[in-house]
């Protein structure tokens, strides 16, 4: 078996998985479509009064991003207890490809953010998004998400492997909530304090959403898909070693 | 040689007290070293600071109040509160899935002892919130302007909200036997009736067919009583009256009631 057909195998397990247990897929697709209209209740009017744009362009991209790192925590989870019941020790005593297994996972995670994007922008189709700027911007539209989102898994992956408790992966919420919060998908970035505005600029979930508006509704572009690609690289750079040592560890027992 | 029934001199005499306590200091005691108390701190922090800094110029000009920090404290105390009734759900799905509750009920132990424990140990966590929370409104710039009747109102109705709260979590926990699956599951109606409530931005300001679910839902009573109990500098806070008061603690029954006797029939079961 070649390493290709064994990741595929072992995404399509993931995803079979992920979509047998319906609790789960219908709490990672309502809980961002309720928090897309709530967002848009409660802040649609405001924003649009102070920039003349619809709120959604923000908001449906940060909406879509709360969808992925929200889940991305149920997944670093359910790694912790295929750890503890053995499973991925069995995994490593089959004679695969030693990648596969992570492989497989962060693959797996960017079909399951893929298909929270899509819902969500047909929820923001509903409350009046559209795109404007052509079939090629749709579609990369879809995908800017699940670039950061992945990262952002392996980030929450690689601390559940080195972790005990399930608490401390569930921490990361924290750090996720800070993104979201000083986000330009949460309001503009005039409205933010002076000295909070270079971080709100340059932070990664800033450059997702500003790059999504710029391929939806139009505007810049280049510059913040290129900061999304840098801050999801630079993260993979410094979490690539220690998550497969992590995953490795696990998979050993020792 | 025959064993007859164990005398009496001799047999366990349990305090329900004592039980009661041993399993309080047991959901308490690791809250402070495996990093719950730490999260439910910086959680709180972060809310604050979430919604105050970025909404305190867009919504802070529509709302009447003297600031937007008086406006919007008795939000963060119950999205704090809301945070300790998630870890309630959390530790109460944790001993569900882990049999314990079922050990309890080999043991010569009153029924509602473990429930009792745990009930407590939220109120531990619904204190905890409401002093970070209150330390990060004063922060801010949050004060009270009642009388001390009205200031020790506003505490106690705060915790009634999370009594009321923590039964919701504790049950959901039992209920679903899913620690991670609890926290998400409560996210939906934290985030979604927060957003949708008068905790923001006053009811007007929403749109027209969203008015009367803002308006009558429990979130935004419950708010408005606490929005009265604190009081302002100027006139606008709502005054404290049986029409702002009776709803908000007409809802915390309608919880307390109905999920204490959800409890019941979740605990007779199997």
């Amino acid at each position: 078996m070649s390493l290709i057909s064994e990741t595929s195998l072992l995404t399509a397990r993931i995803l079979r998985r992920w979509s047998s247990d319906a609790a789960t897929v219908a709490q990672s697709l309502l809980f961002p479509a309720f928090f897309l209209v709530a967002l848009d209740v409660l802040l649609g009017d405001g924003v649009e009064r102070v920039t003349g744009q619809s709120a959604l362009y923000g908001s449906v991209p940060l909406v879509s991003l709360i969808g992925a790192t929200s889940g991305a925590i149920i997944v670093a989870v359910g790694v912790m207890r295929e750890r503890d019941d053995g499973l991925l020790a069995r995994f490593w005593v089959v004679p695969s490809h030693r990648a596969s297994g992570l492989l497989s996972r962060l693959i797996a995670e960017g079909v399951r953010i893929v298909v929270i994007t899509s819902f969500v922008m047909c929820v923001g189709l509903l409350l009046g998004f559209r795109f404007t700027q052509g079939l090629p911007q749709a579609v990369a539209w879809l995908l800017m998400p699940a670039v950061f989102g992945m990262a952002f898994s392996a980030v929450v992956m690689t601390i559940a492997l080195y972790a005990q408790n399930t608490l401390v992966p569930q921490a990361t919420e924290v750090i996720a909530a800070v993104m979201f919060f000083f986000s330009t998908g949460f309001v503009p970035l005039d409205q933010f304090p002076k000295w909070l505005q270079p971080f709100a600029e340059h932070q990664p979930c800033s450059y997702v959403v500003e790059a999504m508006r710029g391929l939806s509704m139009g505007g810049p572009v280049a510059k913040p898909v290129i900061g999304t690609l840098l801050w999801s690289a630079g993260i993979a750079a410094i979490i690539a070693v220690p998550l497969a040592i992590g995953y490795r560890r696990a998979s050993r027992r020792d | 040689m025959t064993v007859g029934a164990i005398p009496v001199s001799t047999r366990a005499m349990p305090s329900t007290v004592q039980q009661w306590w041993t399993l309080t200091t047991r959901m308490i005691a690791p809250t402070l070293s495996n990093g719950e108390l730490a999260t439910q701190i910086i959680g709180s922090i972060v809310f604050t600071v979430g919604f105050y800094l970025p909404l305190k110029n867009i919504l802070g000009a529509v709302q009447p109040m003297s600031s937007y920090a008086q406006y919007l404290t008795p939000l963060i105390v119950v999205q704090a509160i809301f945070f300790a009734a998630v870890s309630a759900a959390f530790r109460s799905a944790m001993d569900a899935l882990a049999g314990i509750n079922r050990r309890f009920r080999a043991m010569p132990m009153a029924r509602l002892t473990p429930l009792a424990a745990r009930m407590t140990a939220s109120m531990y966590r619904c204190v905890v919130a409401l002093v970070v929370a209150l330390v990060c409104g004063h922060i801010i710039g949050f004060r009270f302007y009642g009388t001390v009747w009205h200031t020790i109102g506003f505490i106690v109705f705060a915790l009634l909200i999370g009594a009321a709260l923590a039964l919701m979590g504790d049950l959901i926990g039992a209920a679903t036997k899913n620690p991670e699956a609890t926290a998400p599951l409560l996210l939906v109606p934290q985030v979604t009736l927060g957003l949708t409530s008068v905790g923001l931005q006053p009811v007007e300001r929403f749109p027209g067919w969203i008015q009367p679910f803002v308006r009558e839902q429990p979130l935004s009573h419950w708010l408005n009583a606490l929005r009265a109990l604190a009081g302002d500098s100027t006139p606008a806070a709502p005054a404290v009256t049986w029409s702002v008061i009776g709803p908000a603690l007409a809802w915390v029954a309608a919880f307390i009631v109905i999920f204490t006797w959800l409890h019941a029939v979740v605990a007779r079961r199997p």
